[in-house]
């Protein structure tokens, strides 16, 4: 009985996932009839006369993921190399803490300062630049950044924390410094760690929605001539996720073509998120072994 | 030089930790600075008027707690189920690595992804528009890898002995479970349901096309078009024209309450959490 109860529910919630991936294949289909690749590598959305090219929006939620990655990467490593290496344990637990509610704080709170106060920092900062307002790649990217800098923090923290203290006594006998030690005896060790602490931040960040939809500007067909103009960053441009939050995917259903686009949007989401997330548990996994 | 670098790496990662805890004072801060005034106990029992100018978000804290209630107990089952699944039934360790490996992934996926598997299945296909039910649904499905992976780790705590001291007094797998596991383990239901609840609460993505309005909802009477008011949904409406300064205030109360809420959620969990800690540090 008990067992039969555990497999039952273990098989609804199994059943629910199948039918969430089967369901975004599925409703996807028309479009790739209707646009084949073009739907990928296509410039142009525009829904009223069925061009459905999504490149601009994977071009800036790539953007603004690594904009948020080369951020917080640098801040996150050194807080985590702080508490791992140099803080006592009680101090530790208290900063992991700390750190850790950060990660709490609801996406549409951090999207409330980015609408507030970050947007006009932002616009001040690159006045020079001429930016058309705050809402921008960059300010989508700066917000993200602050996001995942809890991720980044705990699971750098634990990865070092994970290579044994016996290494370290043997270094620091053989007379290298503490930051000797840090440098070319925990952080090689705890490598792979720190690289799936960077690419599960980066799969929260490309799938955030509600603040990046808050600050990015949400403008279609925003694609630089040149992928790495840095012009660009200080445009509005419109994220897979902050499309999908948009109104436009109430008014896409019922024609499937349209709603095909929207749902291939997901799909791809779904792909992007799923690669990198799979790839960061695999790498931190096979560290610990 | 070598004494040089010593200070300056911890110099540095110091001033790096500083940042990242000022971020979370300095985000409190604001909130609370701005939000507070705007909070007293009207605010939490009045619904709202004028468009979020006045009045309060009774019905949208009570609109949260509906969804937050049925996330769980949707959530509850199918989490134990596949926490024991994982650990007492599933025999061979392929098996469950491909398990744990899916929750991982399941963890990993985007909140609005959810949002819009409810709005095909729920609101379309099971054709109840937008009700509180769905938005329950989505986010107890978002819940369950957070529950289970805490439940799990739980389990692999429970000394051996215990469960060989169970089983040499003839009880079998079931009763086991029963006796021995799930009292033992209890604790990472809680405090994977607690953490759970508390990312739930704050979500505006899952809930925005499945299950919430901005106003005009109170308790809801059905499945069908029953939509309930929402906290987190309230602020994001408003946050998108927050020009007229009455309304800043409100906004910034309700996103006090709401930060209030998920930060309470998180620190109950807390004592739990650092148990754990310490004991996987012996």
């Amino acid at each position: 009985m008990t067992r039969a109860l555990s497999w039952f529910f273990s098989l609804v919630a199994l059943g629910a996932v199948a039918l969430l991936v089967g369901v975004f294949v599925w409703q996807s289909l028309p479009v790739w009839h209707h646009e084949g690749w073009g739907y990928v590598t296509g410039t142009k959305w525009f829904f009223r006369q069925k061009e459905f090219g999504t490149l601009p929006m994977i071009y800036s939620t790539v953007i603004v993921g690594l904009i948020a990655l080369v951020l917080a990467a640098p801040l996150g490593f050194g807080a985590a190399i702080f508490t791992a290496e140099y803080l006592p344990r009680r101090a530790r637990l208290a900063v992991k803490v700390l750190i850790e509610l950060l990660a709490g704080v609801p996406s549409v709170v951090y999207g409330l300062l980015g609408i507030l106060l970050l947007r006009d920092w932002i616009y001040n900062l690159f006045e020079k630049f001429e930016p058309l307002s705050g809402d921008t790649l960059l300010t989508a990217g700066v917000l993200l950044a602050v996001m995942i800098l809890p991720t980044i923090v705990t699971l750098s923290d634990d990865a070092l924390r994970g290579v044994s203290s016996a290494q370290r006594r043997a270094a620091r006998g053989l007379g290298l410094t503490h930051a000797e030690t840090v440098l070319s005896i925990a952080i090689p060790q705890a490598k792979r760690g720190l690289g799936a602490a960077l690419l599960l931040a980066l799969g929260r960040a490309l799938g955030e929605t509600i603040a990046v939809f808050l600050v990015v500007g949400r403008q279609d067909n925003n694609m630089p001539e040149h992928i790495f103009s840095l012009r660009a960053w200080l445009e509005a441009g419109q994220t897979i996720t902050s499309k999908l939050g948009g109104s436009e995917t109430n008014i896409a259903y019922g024609d499937p073509v349209h709603w095909g686009a929207m749902i291939g949007l997901a799909l791809l989401l779904l792909i992007m998120t799923g690669t990198v997330t799979l790839l960061g548990t695999g790498f931190g996994k096979r560290s610990d072994a | 030089m070598r004494k040089s670098l010593d200070f300056l790496l911890a110099t540095i990662t110091a001033f790096c930790a500083l940042v990242a805890v000022a971020l979370l004072v300095g985000l409190v801060a604001v909130i609370a600075q701005r939000g507070g005034p705007a909070v007293n106990w009207g605010f939490l029992t009045e619904q709202i008027r004028l468009v979020g100018a006045a009045g309060g978000i009774f019905w949208n804290l009570v609109g949260t707690l509906i969804l937050l209630a049925s996330a769980l107990v949707v959530c509850l089952p199918l989490s134990v189920g596949l926490a024991l699944v994982e650990r007492v039934w599933l025999q061979r360790e392929g098996s469950r690595r491909l398990l744990r490996t899916l929750l991982y992934t399941l963890n990993g996926v985007p909140s609005i992804v959810f949002g819009l598997f409810g709005f095909v299945v729920f609101v379309q296909w099971c054709g109840w528009g937008k009700s509180w039910l769905s938005g329950g649904l989505v986010l107890a499905l978002m819940m369950i890898p957070t529950v289970t992976v805490s439940l799990i780790e739980r389990l692999k705590a429970v000394p051996a002995k215990y469960v060989e001291a169970a089983a040499g007094l003839g009880l079998n797998r079931a009763q086991i479970v029963w006796a021995v596991l799930l009292p033992q383990a209890w604790g990472g239901v809680v405090t994977g349901s607690l953490l759970g609840l508390a990312r739930a609460a704050g979500e505006v993505a899952p809930i925005m096309f499945t299950a919430t309005i901005f106003a005009g909802a109170t308790l809801p009477k059905g499945i069908k078009e029953s939509p309930v008011l929402s906290l987190p949904y309230h602020i994001f409406i408003l946050a998108q024209d927050s020009f007229d300064p009455s309304v800043g205030s409100k906004l910034w109360g309700a996103a006090l309450v709401l930060l209030a809420l998920v930060l309470f959620l998180s620190v109950i969990a807390l004592p739990s959490r650092l148990k754990l800690h310490e004991e996987a540090n012996v």
